[in-house]
């Protein structure tokens, strides 16, 4: 084992490093040590290199700034790299050559060094046979474009379609939207070229009037059978999920007049509609029709003002002496699409308003449109041939997957059933790893964006069977090569971790006995922190090496009036906040003890009893918002959290401990002042209290 | 509840008069929100604005709100979308001075550019059959006298009887366009005698007050008032010579008050037009789009001042071509003032009767 320190930035300024050195010869014996006034420099690096390769170190702790920064500098081949954080989280924000400042310091550097001396050499998981095969589910413009891109990038690509022919609804279209800046003419609809260049590509296979009968498996190791009369089954390494939508069901729109008679139409069949028949002289579109309605569709599916306004020249352009009439709750045309609303503005014959439709009445010959709130300043009623309902998207069903997984057949879904995907961070990403949602399944989209989507997801999907192959994980921890690792000889079939695991790693057998699959694994180590038996736990993140982190600090006793508060807190977006935090320079109280976990949801409740036994005064747990907007990256990892908080709490009550002695808080990435403030005032707060009773024992 | 049904003739009219781009109008109410007369109950011009992108002429034409906006401009220079409000409402008081002309034609006659041969052969034919039936239509020999050419008893009862005959049918136009105003914008009950109004409306108008709240013109105001007041005092030195040429005292000398007064007005009117020529020339951004319409009443009124300098110039300089000046003169004058009610000019009516309405009934 080797230690590096370095003293640039100002951390040898506010330390003593010498005796920070001599604390590490203490805790480890014949530890190699180094000191470096610019260790990131080339020279810095070439110190670095010559004590590891001096002293035959396989693990080297370096004491200088944040692991999120200069993480390719001290990178090195064949050698655990644990990074003790001395600048951003001690001496940027605590008090110079200050006692309180070094004692904090030398524990940063013991739980760094304690880490090192726990944790088990990494061996990544790869499975025996890694098939690069992907499957995309759906021939619509999505799928369409996710398989020939992925076929183009020399995978073999199986394209499943449930109906008879190629396109899904975008082949179904008269004419397409102009291009990009929305100036210019209706474009001619373009997906059965793309659905020919699919169909002629030698890489791929399409299996047309076929539904999936079951998906089991694991990324690189799908089984897939496909129910098309035949028994076909493959083995795919991904999966694209590009199933598409169905309109919302307008016979629910009655209150709109729809099924009282034919002069009343959806959007999609008045694009059926303007493709063979005569077009009225008068047309009117009621957008938002069952949209954004609680009753109805509560969202915004972002495609029907600018599919209306299409039609809406669909009538101008086969009947010059039509007009039209828009009636509008909110013209939505998303980004460049705005364009495409100016140019349809300029016709003369488009009227618009904004407005609520009251009634829809139609007689033999016409149809009667009354609307209220409207712009022209009074209720309105106007005369009209045909009326088209611009109905939402509802999503397929991700159901017809028929995953074999213990969570379900389908992808999990976040609201109004589409499945998720962090739309932020990582859009095409399911829950379900290995497994990519592209499309309008799993947003309200248009056509450009479908577009996108499928190549974004065949981008993932090709990732995930690379990253398998090195027995890497996916994103967010791309690149870490350790997985669960399960005692099983001590499991009591608890199901706790194949139930909270949030992406169904772990199937069950009958006996309900955990059956893991690591490559379905995201490593947030939510299933180290619900075993209530402690065996499930990474090479570099376990019971043992945090517990050995917990109890490596020096606990002064009480009548020393320093208390010592543990801070869990998770790398996503807790941690770099407390970066920011350290950059801007927030003072921070000395008394404060920094672990990083993988997710909040990873902390098992052993740590928190070590933690309150070996005598520190309180357990701060700050990770990543929860709710339906989340920010945790791992789902719900702050919201278990929360859970087992009531837990704790009957924890505490045995040891006769007071409740303030745990807290859990959620911050944003962004939130720097505000994690400024929940620590210190944790810190006045536990000083109030009193010290922990069994520091003495 | 309103039948709407668009008017789609109407609304290119406005399109083709304004030169806005209607439809791209988005709502947002920018106009309404910085316009300084706009009030504070159903403010224009942002209703206005839909009902013309909707073709709606019977919500538009006799709407009192109309009349309310003096043009200043601030909307069109804050319209997002650059839709010009200002200029859409001024092409909507320009169809109703055309709605409401009687006979109609009187109103394509000066609107349009194709009737301006016979907006002109009239008054040329009217002044040349009265001169005949004069006797006078000759140039006379001797010194320039006017009076000569067209005898004052002919010219002052020919003309004012010619002038009441045509105010007297734009009248009827006005009592049709106050029915409008009344039925489209009803009182809210708190309405005070329109006459009790005649006061503070005249009072407003001479002191344009209503040009001083305008952020985006200022040089407006001035423009305005120049020629506000000099066609004013020309107008009291016309009666006054009226009035002069039959107790004798005629043609008024070089220093006499009145003619000081009609000279000075003159260049009161010079400097107005200078103003608003070179505004819609070099600040045409925010003045916006001029149309025909107001362009000739701009060289008419141009026309008419410079003949009336000519021809009193040509009388003391006794020129040779006095007499074709002073028939030059008479059609401007024809032109101006006969034709008031149905050019841009006739706004001296509707404006003022709107205001009338618009303060009976508390719109302000």
């Amino acid at each position: 084992m080797a230690l590096a320190v370095c003293t640039g930035c100002g951390i040898g300024d506010g330390i003593d490093m010498e005796h920070l050195m001599q604390v590490a010869g203490e805790e480890v014996d014949g530890i190699a040590c180094m000191k470096h006034p610019a260790l990131c420099s080339e020279e810095g690096i070439d110190h670095l290199l010559r004590l590891v390769r001096d002293a035959g170190a396989d693990r080297l702790a370096i004491a200088a700034c944040s692991p999120r920064v200069k993480s390719e500098q001290f990178r090195m081949d064949g050698v655990y790299v644990e990074r003790i954080n001395l600048r951003e989280h001690v001496v940027w924000v605590m008090e110079p050559d200050d006692e309180d400042t070094q004692m904090c310091a030398e524990d940063h550097l013991r739980m760094g060094l304690a880490n090192l001396g726990a944790i088990s050499d990494i061996h990544p998981y790869i499975p025996e046979q890694v098939h690069s095969d992907i499957l995309v589910v759906g021939g619509g413009l999505a799928g369409l474009t996710a398989t020939l891109d992925g076929a183009s990038a020399g995978y073999r690509v199986h394209l499943v379609e449930k109906s008879d022919s190629l396109g899904g609804y975008a082949g179904r279209l008269y004419k397409l939207m102009p291009a990009l800046d929305g100036h210019g003419e209706l474009r001619e609809p373009d997906t059965s070229v793309l659905a020919e260049q699919v169909l002629a590509h030698p890489e791929v296979e399409v299996y047309l009037d076929s539904t999936i009968g079951s998906i089991s498996g694991e990324p690189g190791n799908f089984l897939v059978q496909l129910e098309n009369g035949k028994e076909t089954s493959l083995t795919v390494g991904s999966v694209v999920v590009s199933t598409g939508w169905k309109p919302y069901d307008a016979t629910r729109l009655g209150h709109m007049g729809y099924g009282l008679s034919p002069k009343i139409k959806t959007l999609e069949e008045f694009e059926k509609h303007s493709k063979r028949e005569k077009i009225p002289d008068r047309v009117l579109f009621i957008l938002c029709a069952g949209s954004r309605d609680e009753a109805h569709l509560p969202y915004c599916s972002s495609y029907c003002c600018s599919a209306a306004l299409k039609q809406a020249l669909y009538v101008r352009e086969r009947n010059p002496e039509a007009q039209v009439y828009i009636i509008y709750r909110d013209i939505r045309t998303m980004g460049f699409q705005e364009e495409f609303y100016k140019m349809v503005q300029s016709d003369d014959a488009i009227f618009l308003t904004s407005g609520v439709v009251d009634s829809v009445s139609p007689d033999d010959a016409r149809v009667r449109v009354t609307v209220k709130d409207s712009l022209l300043d009074e209720m309105i009623s106007l005369e009209t041939d045909m009326v088209v309902l611009a109905t939402g998207m509802v999503p397929s069903s991700t159901e017809d997957l028929q995953l074999q997984y213990r969570l379900g057949k389908g992808l999990p879904e976040i609201e109004y059933s589409f499945s998720d995907s962090h739309f932020i961070c990582f859009p095409y990403e399911t829950r379900r790893t290995g497994i990519y949602a592209a499309g309008t399944v799993r947003a309200p989209m248009d056509l450009e964006s479908s577009r996108e989507d499928g190549a974004g997801a065949m981008m993932k999907a090709i990732q995930c069977i690379e990253c398998v192959k090195r027995g890497e994980a996916v994103h967010p921890r791309a690149g870490d090569l350790t997985f669960p690792e399960l005692y099983m000889d001590r499991c009591t079939d608890c199901k706790r971790c194949t139930e909270e695991c949030p992406f169904g790693a772990y199937d069950e057998d009958e006996k309900g006995t955990p059956l893991s699959n690591p490559s379905r694994c995201r490593r947030c180590g939510i299933c180290v922190g619900s075993c209530p038996e402690r065996v499930i736990g990474f090479a570099d993140f376990s019971i043992n090496s945090v517990s050995a982190m917990i109890k490596s600090i020096h606990v002064p006793d009480e009548f020393e009036e320093k208390p010592r508060i543990l801070v869990f807190v998770c790398e996503n977006d807790a941690y770099p906040a407390l970066d920011a935090a350290g950059v801007n320079r927030l003072k921070f109280s000395p008394y404060i003890r920094i672990i990083p976990v993988r997710c909040l949801g990873s902390v098992n409740k052993v740590w928190i009893s070590d933690a309150l036994s070996h005598g520190y005064d309180g357990i701060l747990q700050i990770g990543c918002k929860p709710g339906d907007d989340y920010q945790c990256h791992f789902i719900h990892g702050s919201e278990l959290t929360e859970q087992r908080g009531e837990n704790l709490q009957e924890t505490l009550e045995t040891m006769m401990l007071e409740p303030e002695r745990i807290r859990t808080r959620f911050v944003e990435i962004t939130d720097y002042r505000e994690i400024q403030k929940i620590i210190n005032e944790y810190v006045e707060e536990l000083e109030l209290i009193g010290p922990n009773p069994f520091k003495s024992l | 509840m309103m039948d709407v049904k668009p008017d789609i003739g109407f609304k290119r009219e406005l399109i083709r008069m304004s030169g806005s781009q209607l439809n791209q109008c988005m709502q947002c109410g920018n106009c309404s929100a910085v316009c300084s007369l706009a009030p504070a109950e159903r403010p224009f011009p942002r209703k206005e604005m839909i009902w013309s992108g909707w073709g709606l002429k019977e919500k538009l034409i006799g709407n009192v709100d109309v009349w309310l906006c003096f043009q200043c401009g601030d909307c069109s220079s804050y319209c997002p979308r650059d839709v010009k409000p200002a200029d859409v409402i001024a092409a909507v008081r320009q169809k109703t001075y055309m709605h409401y002309a009687r006979p109609r034609f009187l109103g394509k006659l000066v609107s349009e550019p194709a009737w301006l041969p016979v907006a002109i052969l009239i008054p040329v034919m009217v002044i040349a059959s009265i001169l005949s039936v004069a006797g006078t239509f000759k140039i006379p020999e001797g010194p320039v006298d006017y009076s000569g050419f067209f005898p004052h008893v002919w010219l002052n009862s020919t003309f004012t009887l010619i002038t009441l005959l045509f105010y007297g049918v734009a009248f009827l136009g006005l009592v049709s366009f106050w029915k409008d105003m009344k039925r489209l914008v009803p009182s809210s009950g708190q309405e005070t005698g329109a006459g009790s109004k005649i006061f503070p409306v005249l009072g407003e108008i001479l002191s344009h007050s209503n040009f001083s709240a305008c952020g985006s013109q200022r040089t407006r105001k001035i423009a305005h008032m120049m020629l506000f007041f000099g066609f004013g005092l020309l107008i009291l030195v016309t009666l006054y010579a009226i009035w002069a040429s039959h107790t004798g005292n005629y043609p008024l000398p070089f220093r006499n008050p009145f003619k000081i007064a009609g000279n000075v007005a003159s260049l009161m009117i010079y400097s107005g037009l200078g103003i608003m020529v070179y505004q819609r020339l070099f600040n045409r951004s925010v003045f916006g789009k001029s149309s025909y319409t107001d362009w000739l009443l701009l060289t008419a009124i141009g026309l008419l001042t410079l003949s009336g300098t000519l021809v009193q110039l040509a009388r003391f300089g006794n020129w040779s071509c006095a007499y074709h000046l002073y028939f030059f003169h008479l059609v401007a004058v024809w032109f101006v003032i006969m034709y008031l009610p149905f050019t841009k000019l006739g706004h001296i009516f509707y404006r003022t009767t709107a205001l009338l309405y618009a303060r009976s009934i508390g719109r302000k």
